[in-house]
Formats: structure tokens, sequence, C-alpha cells
């Protein structure tokens, strides 16, 4: 297995409806090129990330006009991938399984996302049917912050976490955030006053500990690790991958709160790496909802079942945290962008790999483990980075 | 009952039996007859061991909160009326785990781990829906 991520660009996260999809695109496919110091014919696959709640550009990008607009005269094929917010992961999978078999020198895995200028009540219903069973959920008004209400009520429950801890992991993602020029909340961090004293949407569950739907793209391109090493620039090396499904409907998962996925995951990642959870420098976890952010870190083995809230509310996974975990801000602390969230976890480990993560750099950053999840959390996608190959 | 605006489940060929079943005020539970498996949601096919020798039990209508979520918004309009919405996930002793709703109750008071007993509200002529209710 040898991938690595050799040139990144990102649109920051905002509710821009100036913007179009394709303005943006653009952008950050260029930006990415430029950035890997390739040429654009280099590039010979595209795989896009699946735009969510988008069908025109779905299709636009299913249908090939991503190596047409761009003028990739040495693209042999496109892909498009949806799996949710595991469709960026799906990407890297596949652009691996082109580069392994020298189908493809350099691949680009683009993304793109506008969502204010989709009716509210149009976005409420996608989030609303998005991952839900239209026969046994969707007649009782469960909606995706209602399904997260009802796993985070049994993780407190089953884990002894306080309101006011669960508080605590949206004041540290806000203030990763609040450094981050990338994130929509940039210069907006908040106290636990403000979350605890915001909406109640769905219990235990406070507005701020929601999603904000934003606009925003971002661009990679990958390659092997020996391309990588001749291009003489800081990258971010793949050493290690495991995932594990979960189930589409939360209620009838054995694994109600991802413990077993997120440990066997991240289990088969660092033996892949040859590598411990101790040995990770940074944690990025990408489950939306903040009880994630605990249960990732218990499933890890980072710490004891029970103990993560705790952990989060000393502020050790916050800036200046012992523990680091999450500066990219999870889509409660950045915006969320529907499939562009897991792109924006691997450009933010890419920065952090790359020691150009600003005021969030990660001190003395070699290890990152990586983990993405599509739907409900259908599955947890944990990945090893490393700043140099094995 | 003809204007109800909420969305109706989409029913398969093989659950319709389970909402004959709440029509009739009946709780079905679907088993499977090779393995002894008692499977929510109703499949065509089992899904332990794919046998088609599948049957159906009546539950008792006695169940526990296992979760719980009140949301006080976020729904499509047409939910809006209904708020705030007490969803839970109730187990029935029969062995399986069902998405449904708290209604007849004050919505502070639900908890993990309550008596809840299961009430059918017709709200069309074809579909009778199954939510459940703290036990007096
Ligand atoms: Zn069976």
């Amino acid at each position: 297995m040898s991938l690595a991520i050799v040139g990144i660009a990102e649109v920051p996260t905002k509710r821009d409806p100036e913007r179009t999809r394709w303005d943006m695109l653009t952008e950050v496919c260029i930006g990415a090129i430029r950035d890997a110091g390739i040429g654009k014919d280099d590039i010979e696959a595209v795989i896009s990330v699946n735009p969510m709640a988008q069908p025109q550009m779905a299709l636009d990008m299913a249908l090939g006009r991503v190596p047409e607009v761009l003028g990739l005269k040495g693209c042999k094929d496109i892909c498009v991938l949806n799996a949710g917010g595991t469709s960026t992961t799906n990407c890297l999978r596949l652009a691996k399984y082109f580069i392994e078999n020298k189908q493809a020198k350099f691949v680009l895995v683009p993304h793109t996302t506008v969502q204010s200028d989709i009716p509210t009540e149009d976005l409420i219903n996608f989030f609303a049917t998005a991952p839900l069973d239209m026969q046994w959920e969707y007649p009782y008004g469960v909606t995706f912050n209602g399904a997260m209400g009802l796993i985070t009520n049994r993780y407190m429950h089953d884990t002894g976490a306080t309101a006011e801890q669960m508080a605590s992991v949206t004041v540290s993602l806000r203030a990763w955030g609040a450094l981050d020029p990338n994130s929509i909340f940039h210069g907006k961090p908040v106290t636990l006053e403000d979350v605890l004293g915001s909406r109640m949407i769905s219990t235990p569950l406070h507005a701020k500990e929601c999603n904000f739907l934003a606009d925003g793209a971002g661009a990679m391109v990958v390659t092997s690790h020996e391309v990588a090493q001749e291009l003489g620039k800081p990258a971010a090396y793949e050493l290690g991958h495991g995932v594990r499904f979960t189930g589409a409907t939360p209620v009838l998962r054995d694994d109600p709160y991802f413990h077993r996925a997120y440990r066997e995951s991240s289990q088969d990642a660092l033996a892949e790496a040859d590598l411990g959870i101790d040995d990770m420098d940074l944690r990025q976890i990408y489950g939306a909802y903040p009880f994630t952010q605990c249960s990732a870190l218990e499933g890890y083995g980072a710490c004891a079942v029970g103990e993560a809230a705790g952990i989060w509310a000393d502020g050790r996974c916050g800036p200046g945290g012992d523990l680091p975990c999450t500066t990219m801000g999870d889509a409660t602390g950045r915006g969320h962008t529907g499939s562009g969230v897991s792109m924006a976890f691997y450009l933010d480990t890419v920065r952090q790999l790359r020691g150009e993560a600003g005021e969030r750099q990660v001190k003395n950053c070699h290890h990152a483990i990586v983990t993405t999840s599509g739907g409900s959390v259908m599955n947890a996608a944990t990945t090893v980075f490393g700043s140099e190959p094995r | 009952m003809s204007d109800y605006k909420k969305p109706l489940p989409q029913v398969e060929p093989y659950t319709q039996a389970f909402w004959d079943g709440t029509k009739n005020g009946k709780l079905l539970v679907q088993t499977c007859s090779d393995c002894n498996a008692r499977i929510f949601f109703p499949r065509k096919q089992c899904p332990e061991c794919w046998s088609t020798n599948l049957g159906w039990m009546e539950a008792s209508g006695k169940a526990t909160v296992y979760s719980y979520s009140v949301t006080y918004e976020g729904v499509e309009a047409v939910f809006k009326d209904d708020l705030p919405i007490v969803l839970a996930w109730v187990d029935l002793p029969e062995g399986i785990r069902m998405q449904t709703n708290i209604v007849e109750c004050d919505s502070d008071s639900v908890h993990i781990g309550q008596d809840v007993e299961v009430v059918f509200k017709a709200v069309t002529d074809d579909i009778t829906l199954p939510y459940f209710r703290p036990v007096a």
C-alpha cells in the first residue's frame, strides 16, 4: 500500500451563494495541481466526491465534465463515488488501485458543494430523509439530529458523561475552528454557557452541538510513496487503513455508539502501519456530532471507556492540550459541507503533517489517525498517515 | 383521516402482514421457523439464515425505553404541529428493538428504562401506526 497526498487546495467553508460549484471546483483543482508542483496533463484520473443534494452537479461529475473543463489532456478515466461522509475515503481507495496498478501516476480527487442556494425546507427534507428508513423511521419524525440525539442519550447513560462534559467537546472544537481561516467559525469561539444556553434541538443536543450547513470545496492530488519522495516536498503518506460497517439504521445496530467499529478499524490501520495508538500525535475524528469525539477516543483505546468526556472537559483535546484531537473542528466546529467534511479532514491532516497548520499546528506532528464516517455513522473508516514513508 | 399529511410507511409486499396487524390492534413480530430468529424490521428472507419459512407472533405490547430524544425543532413542516416529538427506541420482551414515538406523556418525564406499552393510532384507512405510552 503506498498512497501519498502531495497537493491540496481548499475554498474556505462559508455561506456564499455568489460562488458557484464550478467556480470553486476550478479553483481548488488548479490549486491542488499547482501545490503538487506538477503539470495539468500529469493527472491521469479524476475521482470525484459525490456532492450531496446537488443532483445536477453529481451528474456533471459522473459524466466526465471535470477533466474537460480543466483541460486535463492526460486523463484516462473518471469516476464519482458516493458513500455520504466516507465518499472521499472511497475516492482515496480507488485512487490507490489506479496508482498501484500503474494505471495512473497522479490522481485528482475534487469536491465542491453549495448548499446556500438550496431552500431551507429542501435541505431539512434531504437531511431528514437521506439516512432514514422510509418505512420504519421516517413516519415517526426522525431527523438526522433526532437519530444522533437518541444515540447520544444512550452513550451518556452508559458512560456517565454529563451535559457539561458533552458541551465542552463543542467548546474545544469551536476553539480549533476559531483559529482556522478555513472554518466558517474563524474568530468565533464559544463558551460552555453559549453551548448549554443555545436552543434545544433534539435532546440532549443543543443548537450549537448540531451542524450548520455551508458551502465549500477542496481537492487533493495523490500518487505513490515513491513518486512523492521524488517530488521532494512535504507530503502525507498513508501508512495503514481499516474500516468497519455498523449498519444503515441506527435502531438496529448492535454497536450503538460505535466503540467496536472505532476499535477494530483503528486496530487494522495501526497494525498495517506497525504503530500503536500512543504513537499518534493527532487524532482526527469525523462524526459530525460531539459524542463521536468521545466514543472514538475510547474505541481507539486512547483512554478507558467512560473517560473521554472528562478528558475533553479538561481541555486536553483542544488547543494547547496534551491529546490534540480534531484540529479540523469537525462539522460542528467548522461548518457542514455535506460530503466535503471528509475532504476537509484529509486536507487538514496534510497541513498538520506538513507543518502548515498555523496557529493550530500540533507540535512535532509526524503521525495522525483519521476516521471518517458516512450516513448516520454507517461505518468507521480509519487511516494512519505519516510525514514520512514507512 | 384522509387529510393526513405526514409521511406514511412505504409498505413492501412482505411487510403487509405487519401493517394488517396494527390495523387490527395487534403488534406482530416476524419470526423465522428455521432458526427461531425474531426479526425487525420484517424482511423477505430471514437476515440470519436466509430462510423464507417466516411467520409472525403477536407481541405482548409491553416494552422498555432503550433510548429517547425529545425533538423541539428542525423537522419538516408537516411535523411542526406535533412538536415536541418524543423519539424513542423501545426493547420488546419478544426480542426486538423498534423506532417509535412515546405519546400521551409529559415529554420531560421520559427516561431510559421506562416501562411503556403499545398504543395504536389509525392515521389513514390503510395505515395504523404503533406508538408507545408510559404504563400507568
Ligand atoms: Zn432464520
